[in-house]
């Protein structure tokens, strides 16, 4: 049987639209926070974090 | 985090990542060319605790002859890069540097992460290499972008990553930052709407 994949209403992508937004509201509240955390955080300590998020990668 | 800023220069230690091990290594070699240059883009968040990855880090090296540029190219060389996107240095420099295109540099082997060269050829280009920042990153040196500059330009480039880039280094930097000087930055670029949603304004969209 073939796939026929999405299919959306002028809603269904207006939903889509508010979501992208949100996340992106919720991306910026992270930055604002994430950098509260690293301002009160010593060098070797965030860097050694971030280090070990990028080779996880 | 800490870091002092004195004339110009922002002194800072820190564990070092392989990125930015890479980036000192890149700087060395145009240290030692005596090429004057300037990093720009997203790199300059990341080193600042940006968490995130890059592909690629963006320079501008200061426009020079062809026969300085091939010295350069032979360093690079030694030094364990290669050229990319073009294996002739003449073609590198002709076609791509002249022609505003970015010949890209990679440890050999590898073709990430990269280097984009270009030479500086607008305005922006031109103040960015001219008002460039310097970082003495663990007694070692890489030249930075301007903050201001650099968080407005990221304003104006305008994508999702482009924009949290700006409110991190607007966060990390908002206690030394030249505010009157971000606002002229903002101003010029045009994108006075941009701030106020992403750098002003403390929810952003709502």
């Amino acid at each position: 049987m073939e796939k026929k994949g999405l299919v959306l209403t002028k809603k269904d992508l207006l939903e889509l639209k508010e979501e992208k937004k949100r996340n992106f509201e919720a991306r910026l509240e992270f930055i604002d926070l994430y950098c509260e955390w690293l301002k009160k955080t010593p060098n070797k300590v965030w860097s050694r974090q971030q280090n070990s998020l990028s080779s996880r990668a | 985090m800490e870091f002092t800023a004195k004339k110009g220069t922002i002194f800072f230690q820190k564990e070092l990542s392989a990125l930015d091990k890479l980036v000192l290594e890149f700087a060395g070699t145009l240290k030692a060319a005596k090429i004057d240059y300037v990093i720009i883009s997203g790199y300059v968040a990341i080193l600042f605790g940006r968490s995130r990855e890059t592909e690629d880090v963006d320079l501008f090296v200061e426009e020079m002859p062809l026969e300085k540029f091939l010295a350069f190219w032979n360093a690079l060389y030694e030094a364990g890069f290669e050229c990319i996107n073009e294996s002739n240095p003449s073609d590198a420099y002709g076609d791509y540097l002249k022609e505003k295109l970015a010949p890209r540099f990679a440890p050999k082997g590898k073709i990430i992460p990269n280097f984009e060269v270009k030479f500086p050829k607008t305005a922006y280009n031109n103040y960015a290499l001219k008002n460039k920042v310097k970082v003495a990153l663990n007694q070692q040196e890489i030249n930075i972008s301007e903050i201001e500059l650099q968080i407005a330009f990221k304003l104006k480039l305008g994508s999702e990553k482009d924009f949290e880039d700006a409110r991190h280094l607007y966060n990390v930097f908002k206690d030394s930052l030249d505010t009157r000087l971000l606002e002229n930055q903002v101003k010029a670029l045009g994108v006075e709407k941009q701030a106020e949603r992403i750098l002003w304004r403390k929810k952003a969209l709502s």
